[in-house]
């Protein structure tokens, strides 16, 4: 008796201390970014969110050309890969057992798990090279390469959790196979689309990897073109990091900080509103 | 004339064979039950008169079902289930659409309405058959997934009855309801056949006898008997059916 008890306590002690050891992480970046990355902000003051880049070893500057690429290059991401991931989403779920159907699905799992880094590279030289140039385009379209899996995963996986009985509904009122799709199914499964998209969208924000060989990063100049290159948060701090100056780091903190606070923007309204339509 | 015929049908799923020769005449303007113990494939026979059947890839089906005289498989199934709704067992109205256009929307996508001052006395009209206008009036534009069970079935019949169909399949529409609400149900398919033809799946025996004109045994996938209700019920040639009428069996 005594010993069941003693061994559910070790139990209930292991789980929290390995559940603590795997939040710690999480925690501490959270922490040591706001940290290191707030009196950065707080210093540079309005101008370290719309101002240029600061000379090395001279003061902070502003990072507003990586602030507004990260918009347009998020933003032409989920122009470009949204509509293709949703409908690739759609003909997964609804011919699931069709040859190109079961396929579909194969490739998203693998598209999901692709190196971001080798996505670059493909774009690099489907356009990058013909262009002769970096430019937003390329780095949109490399980041909708990385979000259209995860939008496709998640719209497939919202579509197969509408239940049945309102597609058959839907079929008994006369409804073509398009607006059973379109007018019904998609309005009930609109939140966990949703998701997808926003998951889509947070997760390629924050993306570096792909931007490296395509959008070419900016940090003086303001977006100007589609086809010219274009600076992004993440690929700022990777780039301020490597340098020797001290006020480059401190930029890449007070970067972090806003890299962060994006994300979090988008994560954590997702998460907390969520809570599915009862069907 | 019979609203629907069926002729030596055979259903499968896979290799399960579930319907075995099916030969079926439900006149028009009745009220035609189908009654039979669970798993007997009251709802497969159905389904296949609408062609809802075919949504299902391993359902397979051979011999003909008439409709008026037409075959279905000749027929473009978005027409067959315009002419032919359906209301299921368990309450399946669009719960992130509001009351209001749970109703529209068949008649919106299918075209039947030319102005929205049409498609309003439509939907108003249908609401007043299915006996739910009163209680949902003031309320139209509130989502259908707030009403109660029994207001929710009467809001599907609602909306297949919009559509003017011919014939309307129920698929045990008072399995999941209270008696109230069943009562209403079943007062309202009193109503309903002035206009046209019901056919009602009920694995109970009683709500056959006081709803059909016609009622029809199915066992096992085997019609056992079909006939007048008053003389199925008072005098079975079928000792199944017997069986089946005194609970007898399950
Ligand atoms: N989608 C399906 N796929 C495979 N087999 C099925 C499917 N639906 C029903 N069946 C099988 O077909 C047979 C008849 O089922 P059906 O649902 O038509 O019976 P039912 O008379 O309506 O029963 P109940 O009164 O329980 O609703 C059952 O043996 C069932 O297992
Ligand atoms: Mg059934």
């Amino acid at each position: 008796m005594l010993v069941r008890k003693v061994k559910e306590r070790l139990f209930l002690a292991g789980i929290t201390i390995l559940t603590f050891l795997t939040i710690l992480p999480l925690f501490h970046i959270i922490f040591s970014v706001a940290v290191e990355g707030l009196p950065v902000i707080l210093r540079g003051g309005w101008d370290f969110i719309i101002g240029t880049l600061a000379p090395p070893d001279d003061g902070l500057g502003g990072i507003g050309p990586a602030i507004v690429g990260t918009f347009v290059l998020t933003f032409l991401a989920s122009l470009l890969g949204l509509p293709i991931a949703i409908l690739t989403g759609i003909y997964a779920a609804e011919y699931p057992n069709s040859m190109l159907g079961k396929a579909t699905r194969t490739l998203l799992m693998i598209m999901m798990e692709f190196p971001t880094i080798l996505v670059g590279l493909f774009v690099m030289q489907i356009l990058v090279v013909p262009m002769g140039s970096y430019s937003a385009l390329a780095g949109a379209l490399a980041l909708a390469i990385v979000m259209m899996p995860y939008v496709a995963v998640y719209t497939e996986e919202a579509l197969r959790g509408v239940p049945e009985k309102y597609r058959e509904g839907a079929f008994a009122l006369g409804l073509t196979r398009f607006n059973v799709v379109f007018r019904v199914l998609i309005g009930l499964a609109r939140k966990g689309i949703l998701t997808g998209v926003l998951i889509g969208i947070a997760k390629v924000a924050g993306e570096t990897a792909p931007l490296l060989f395509t959008a070419g990063g900016a940090t003086r100049t303001y977006f100007n073109g589609i086809d010219r290159p274009v600076g992004a948060i993440p690929l700022l701090i990777y780039d301020l990091v490597q340098q020797p100056y001290e006020n480059y780091h401190e930029i890449a903190w007070g970067a972090s900080l806003l890299l962060l606070i994006i994300f979090l923007a988008i994560f954590l309204p997702l998460r907390l509103s969520l809570k599915e339509v009862k069907l | 004339m019979n609203a629907i015929e069926t002729k030596d049908l055979h259903i499968y799923y896979g290799r399960n064979h579930v319907i075995k020769g099916v030969n079926l005449e439900i006149p028009e303007k009745t009220v035609f039950a189908i009654m039979g113990p669970s798993g007997c494939g009251k709802s497969t026979l159905l389904r296949s008169f609408n062609r809802l059947l075919e949504l299902n890839e391993n359902a397979r089906i051979e011999g003909d079902v008439r409709l008026f005289g037409r075959s279905v498989f000749e027929m473009d199934p978005i027409e067959v289930r315009r002419e032919v709704g359906m209301v299921f067992q368990h309450p399946n109205p669009f719960p992130h659409m509001s009351i209001f256009d749970n109703v529209a929307l068949g008649l919106k996508l299918n075209r039947l309405v030319k102005s929205k001052d049409e498609l309003k006395k439509t939907v108003k009209w249908a609401l007043e058959k299915s006996a739910l206008w009163d209680e949902v009036k003031d309320k139209l534009n509130e989502p259908a997934s707030a009403l109660s069970g029994g207001q929710m079935q009467r809001l599907c019949i609602a909306r297949a009855i919009a559509l003017k169909p011919k014939v309307l399949l129920m698929d045990e529409p008072t399995a999941n309801l209270d008696p109230v609400s069943a009562r209403k149900i079943e007062e309202l398919i009193f109503e309903l056949k002035k206009d046209l033809t019901i056919v009602i799946v009920t694995h109970s025996p009683a709500q056959a006898a006081r709803v059909s004109d016609y009622v029809a045994f199915l066992y096992l996938g085997r019609l056992i008997e079909v006939g007048k209700t008053e003389e199925i019920f008072e005098n079975p040639k079928e000792e199944l059916t017997e069986k089946y009428l005194t609970g007898r069996m399950g």
